[in-house]
Order: C-alpha cells, then structure tokens, then sequence
C-alpha cells in the first residue's frame, strides 16, 4: 500500500521532499554549529529579551561577521539569506546561520512564506 | 549617480558646517539638485548660517515621524546662480528641542535610521536629488554614527591639532573601519600657506595617507575670511574667484567622477 502511494507520487516529488528536509535540518545544524563557535563572546546575548532593538551601539558591539549581515539588513529592511548573500559576497548557507542567529538573540523576526524564509528587522520598532 | 554624503569629524570646530554648506552649494552651482541636513541637534548652527526665517517645520519632525520630508526641506536656490537645486532641512535650535533630542531612547535611534535609510527612496529616487549633505555633530554619538551608517560616503573633517590627530586616527579605525565605510580626510585650516602648492601637495597627500589610512579629499588653508564671514553670504556663490571657492570645486570633482 504504502510503496503504490510512492510510486504515484512519482520519484521527482520524493527526491524534492527529501531536499526540503534536507535543507531544514542543515539550516538548523548550521545555528547550533554557529551559536557553539560564538558562545564566548555572545553568551549573555543569546538570553536576551525577543524586543532587542538593532540601533547603531549595538551594531558596533557586535562580532565583526554577525555586524556584516545585521547592517546589510538594516539597508534592506527585508530579505532572505540569499539576497543577503549577494551583498555580503559569503554563501547562503553561511548568512543563513548568522541571521538565524540574530533571530535568536533578538534583532531580527523570521518569517516562513513557502519554501523562502524572509528576515526583517521588526516593523513594530522600525515603523 | 546620487550619493548621500556625511560630513564628519572628532572634535568640534573642524568646519564642517562651513564645509557641508559650501560644497553644497559647489554642486548646486553645477546645476545638480542638493539638500543639507543639520544633523547636529545638540548644538544647531545651519540655521544661523544660512539666516533662515519663518521655519515652520524642522528636520527633527522628520525623524519624531511628526512631519513628511516635503514639508522640512527649506528652498534656498533662489539666493544661488545658475539652474541648480539648493535645499537645506534644519535642526531646531529652541532648547526645548535639544533637551528632547537628547533624551532619545534606543528603540527610537533605531527608528531615525530607518528614516534616514528611507531618504535614498524618497529623494534620491522619487525625487531626483544629486547630492544629500548630513552636516553631523562631532564625536560618537547616536545622530552622528546613524548619519554615517546611512551615508554612500563620509568626509572626515580635522584640522590637525594634536588634540584631534590622535581621536580622528582611533574613530577612523575604531568605528569606519567596523562600518567599511568609503571615506575621505579634508585638512582644514592648513596654517602652512604653501602646502597648497602643486608640489607640496602630492607630498602632504601621501603623509596624510600614511599617518590617517585614508584618502586626502581636500586641503584647505586658514582663511580668516571664511571664517569671518560665516552666515553672511554663501562663500563658494559669493565670492568665484576666492582660492577657497576653487578648492571646493575641485573637491567636488573628485567626488562627481567617483576618484575617492
């Protein structure tokens, strides 16, 4: 029963859930990877309150590699590790962890819409 | 291509008021469309250069969200020659004002960036503006430091004295470096009147270039005239021929053909 609903899902549609999956669980690793090599500098960051606001002090606080990506953010206002990315010439997947870093510590909301996730910095103190 | 420019510098005193109004005006006199901003809300001063009167709306209700940018941009260009667009947007200089500027929160320092931020949409863009000069309050501070993250590039105004060398080299490296801002260095006040001579200058640039790591813009000699003359008339629209007026042209060459 279940391998006949496999094969009319077709081989293409499993590969692509796999991916998906696949790249979720990379996202996370990437955050835990990132978090341990910075746990140093930022352990009484990442126990900061959800509503840390990013203004400049804080930017010039900050590690130099999470300052890169939180001011191209700030010049944006809304993008996804990609788009991110371009700017700062690092890979994704890299950007990808240090933004979700900056969730966590309170600077940035996420945001999932399908397969994109967008990161902003949170319309209600910016607006 | 239009830029937003921050005018900058250590100690106070440097000339950056005089610098961010006259290099304005150099660019309007080239028929580009400019606006100055005084971004100094704890010591206002633009105002009193510019003899503005009848200010209804200051640049402070921009950033309170209290005002649109249309309504806090001042037209000046009737006091310039030529096709050019002068514009300024003032600080408010009533005490009231600055005690309330200077009780600024984070959260709303964040916000003034944002609205900063925004004026590349709104004026460069929508608008057409060439050139946007934030004339900043010296030192680290919040206005100041929000000015530069916002700017495509930043003068850093010193006159060389010993109690600015050393602060301008630690903000340069301190506080630039971290925003990899594209910067260049104007000496003002340069009491050595030859310095400005073709061949001393290729030799001063090189010093300054070593000793500050960043890029010489502009070399002004002391002109008590300058000076003097603060507020009464536009320097670089008054007086064409004076060698301030020339120095300032040729700065703002460099900054129009992008050698900076």
């Amino acid at each position: 029963m279940k391998e006949q609903q496999l094969t009319t899902k077709g081989p293409i549609a499993i590969l692509e859930k796999i991916e998906e999956s696949l790249e979720k669980i990379n996202e996370k690793m990437e955050v835990i990877i990132e978090i341990q090599k910075n746990s140093d500098v930022n352990q009484s960051r990442t126990t900061m309150l959800p509503d840390a606001s990013l203004d400049v002090m804080t930017l010039l606080s900050m590690p130099d590699h999470l300052r890169k990506t939180a001011m191209t953010i700030c010049r944006c206002g809304r993008a996804t590790a990609e788009e991110i990315s371009v700017t700062t010439t690092r890979a994704r997947a890299v950007e990808s962890a240090y933004l979700n870093q900056l969730v966590i510590m309170g600077y940035l909301k996420k945001e999932r819409k399908g397969r994109k996730a967008y990161f902003f910095v949170d319309p209600e103190a910016r607006s | 291509m239009s830029k937003i420019i921050a005018v900058h510098s250590y100690k106070g005193g440097t000339g950056k008021t005089l610098l961010s109004v006259n290099l304005a005006a150099t660019f309007a006199k080239l028929g580009k469309k400019v606006c100055v901003f005084d971004l100094d809300f704890r010591a206002p001063s633009l105002f009193a250069i510019l003899n503005a009167q009848g200010i209804e709306h200051w640049f402070n209700d921009y950033l309170n969200n209290t005002a649109d940018i249309d309504t806090v941009l001042f037209d000046l260009s009737k006091r310039l020659s030529g096709k050019g667009k002068f514009y300024a947007s003032l600080a408010n200089p009533a005490t009231e004002a600055i005690r309330d500027m200077s009780s600024k929160d984070r959260k709303w320092e964040m916000r003034a960036l944002g609205r900063l931020l925004a004026l590349k949409e709104t004026l460069l863009a929508n608008k057409k503006f060439d050139y946007l000069f934030f004339d900043t309050s010296p030192g680290l501070q919040y206005s100041s430091i929000n000015a530069i993250v916002a700017a495509d590039y930043v003068i850093v105004a010193t006159t060389g004295d010993r109690s600015d060398v050393d602060g301008t080299k630690r903000m340069l490296v301190e506080l630039y470096n971290l925003f990899e801002k594209k910067t260049g260095l104007v000496l003002n006040k340069v009491l050595d009147g030859s310095a400005t001579a073709t061949a001393k200058k290729a030799e001063m640039s090189a010093k300054i270039k070593d000793a500050y790591q960043v890029p010489l813009l502009g070399l002004v000699p002391c002109f008590c005239e300058v000076l003097r003359a603060e507020g009464n008339f536009i320097f670089a629209e008054d007086k064409p021929d004076h060698p301030f007026t020339k120095i300032l042209a040729e700065m703002a060459k460099k900054i129009e053909t992008d050698q900076i």
